[in-house]
């Protein structure tokens, strides 16, 4: 269900690649005769893909340069699925390689085993201190905020999650994404916990916060394509959603606004499926697209913030401004515990479930 | 028998002929066979194992099901919006079914390609399509506005909107299931009988009707059995109490990562609607109505 995980799936740009895959494999067929094959075979590694506007970007900012460098090809493969990393590890037949798994993931899969260790070969010299984590390397990140309609409140929005929560002052209809993880470290801030006393969380308070709110929550959103619509249309008059979209909503002269205060980061890592027998490429590449200069560019395209802060020599202010790690932005927001929430997910989720559904 | 025939030279070809005869449509059955076993037999009986088995063997994983409240009422809310959205496409397919089978003219045609147009369109668009015409800025809400209805009522994300999205999905299913067999109703029949003095209700009634039913259980089947499927439909457009079993499964494995659980869930979804079919069987009689 929840596979959208990330923001970026367009349907327009990923039925546009479709086209472009369909127009290289069928001109690729008719020239076939006329290549003349490489007498060295290339080698390919296969990459898991969230598909739409990140793929657009990774195939150009990050792919490209890679098998230009090394020669080696790259096959992409989407949607991203959790449970088939797990099946890889278990059957040992390996659709891909590499993937980016988020926080609460990449925890679960550490523990699980179902991802390689970090490559001792892996040069960390160019990297942040806190980049690689539970055998991953941190590449990118977005940002749960609050966003709300102008018309709605043309005095300015909730600025916090407790004012999200205030009906009387804000009043209005609401929308979360069903997502136990992202949700329940908000409903304690708006109870008033403070940033770095979330984790681990307490779910019976997390949970009263969210019972004072829930008859104002018309819907609980799943694809981040949804959750920009209900924006737009305004179905809801505030929302909890991804950074990119909203920027995406306020480019397109939407009547929209958001804010950075105690927005949710969320880190993406790249990780190496457990026992890929191209395991050695797949570090290699890993090396490659965290690279600064690369990761920059990547970051503009797709929306996203980079986690190795010398991208940011390569990102122009402007840009760089909407993005959730640019140190401004960042200071005014939190990061999730995820080693602490990981422990607690699975009770959290299936709580989380019942209780939507009561 | 066939090696006393086989010993005399003549009587060779008639042999490998009664050979042929007995093997060749299992021969030809063959492929399709070999495909349902590798791509349904094999995968369904993973699952069946891996609910007993995943994590280790026991039954806890149906004790679970059946004992949380939780479950039961997904698993009935699921099949109650089934039955509802089956009995909504029956009442909306047949009319238009019959009036297509029943003319010769390009306005079938016509009628043929409006149904069919919806199955080229993605059900994610048509879904999003339904978010827009009820929504806040869509037309009826503006229609409920001019006739000063202010606030106008909210009909997105309420039961009413998700039925009626899974109706719109699945109605060129029953209207195909029901076209298909009541064009091969032999018109004379209803001739016959209003000459023998039948009203035009009864020649339906005890002529048409019974003559249509196998395209009525094909297309109810057809609809409920997709229908206990889906779920990406109600969690868009319906309110957010109402879940599907299908949409928990999904959570089950891509949140959860219990297999076994989901498993079991699949296992219990399919057996019950197994369970309908049978007893469908016992009362109705599926082979006379296919037959």
């Amino acid at each position: 269900m929840n596979t959208d995980k990330q923001p970026q799936s367009a349907v327009d740009a990923s039925r546009r690649n479709a086209l472009k895959r369909i127009v290289t494999v069928a001109s690729s067929v008719i020239a076939a005769p006329y290549v003349i094959t490489p007498a060295r075979a290339t080698e390919t590694l296969y990459v898991n893909t969230w598909g739409g506007i990140w793929e657009e970007a990774a195939a150009a900012h990050l792919f490209a340069p890679f098998t230009k460098e090394t020669g080696i090809q790259i096959k992409t493969v989407s949607p991203v699925s959790f449970a088939k990393l797990a099946a890889q590890a278990k059957t040992g037949n390996y659709e891909f390689d590499v993937t980016t798994l988020g926080g609460g993931d990449i925890v679960r899969a550490n523990d699980a085993g179902l991802i390689e260790k970090v490559d001792a070969t892996l040069d960390r010299t160019k990297m942040a201190p806190d980049q690689v984590f539970q055998n991953g390397v941190a590449s990118h990140a977005f940002s749960t905020i609050i966003a709300w309609r102008k018309d709605k409140y043309p005095n300015g929005g909730p600025q916090s999650w407790a004012d999200f929560w205030d009906l009387k002052k804000f009043p209005g209809s609401r929308c979360l994404q069903s997502y136990a993880a992202r949700v329940l470290p908000l409903a304690l801030l708006a109870d008033s916990v403070p940033k770095n006393k979330l984790y681990p969380m307490d779910l019976d308070r997390a949970f009263a916060s969210l019972d004072r709110i829930k008859p104002n929550i018309r819907v609980w959103w799943t694809q981040g394509q949804q959750s920009q619509q209900l924006l737009r249309d305004g179905e809801v008059d505030a929302i909890g959603i991804w950074h990119s979209r909203t920027i995406e909503l306020i480019q397109q002269k939407q009547n929209v606004d958001f804010t950075w205060n105690q927005g949710e980061i969320d880190r993406a890592y790249w990780v190496v499926s457990k026992g890929s027998p191209r395991a050695k490429l797949a570090w290699r590449f890993i090396q490659s697209v965290v690279q600064p200069d690369r990761l920059a560019k990547f970051c503009i395209a797709a929306n996203y913030g980079p986690l190795n802060p010398k991208a940011f020599e390569y990102i122009k202010e402007a840009d760089a401004r909407l993005m959730p790690t640019f140190p401004a932005n960042y200071k005014v927001q939190f990061e999730q515990d995820v080693a602490k929430a990981e422990p607690q997910l699975a009770d959290a989720t299936k709580r989380f479930e019942r209780w939507v559904g009561r | 028998m066939g090696a006393i025939s086989a010993s005399t030279p003549a009587q060779a070809p008639i042999a490998a002929s009664r050979w042929a005869r007995r093997w060749l449509p299992w021969m030809l059955l063959a492929p399709v066979l070999v495909y349902l076993a590798v791509f349904y037999l094999v995968p369904l009986a993973i699952v069946i194992v891996s609910s007993v088995t995943d994590p280790s063997p026991s039954l806890s994983h149906y004790r679970d099901f059946f004992t949380d409240s939780f479950y039961l009422r997904v698993l009935s809310r699921t099949f109650a919006t089934s039955l509802i959205v089956t009995i909504c496409c029956l009442v909306l397919a047949y009319p238009l079914a019959y009036a297509m089978a029943r003319r010769e003219d390009t306005l079938v045609v016509a009628m043929l390609t409006v149904v069919a147009l919806t199955f080229w369109t993605s059900f994610l668009v048509r879904t999003y399509a339904w978010m827009v015409i009820l929504g806040n800025r869509g037309p009826i809400t503006a229609l409920f506005r001019m006739v000063g209805w202010d606030p106008p009522p909210e009909i997105l994300f309420t039961r009413f909107s998700s039925t009626l999205a899974m109706v719109h999905i699945l109605l060129p299913f029953m209207v195909m299931a029901l076209y298909s067999v009541m064009k091969k109703i032999d018109p004379a029949l209803l001739r016959a009988a209003q000459n023998l003095g039948a009203s035009p209700g009864r020649t339906f009634r005890h002529v048409y009707f019974p003559l249509s039913a196998p395209g009525v259980v094909n297309g109810c089947t057809m609809v409920f059995i997709l229908c206990l499927g889906f779920y990406v439909t109600p969690v868009l457009l319906g309110s957010p109490r109402e879940q599907m079993l299908a949409g928990l499964i999904g959570s089950q494995i891509e949140e959860l990562l219990d297999f076994g659980e989901a498993s079991a869930m699949a296992v219990v979804l399919l057996l019950v609607t197994l369970g309908l079919v049978a007893l469908y069987n016992r009362f109705v009689g599926i082979d006379t109505l296919w037959g």
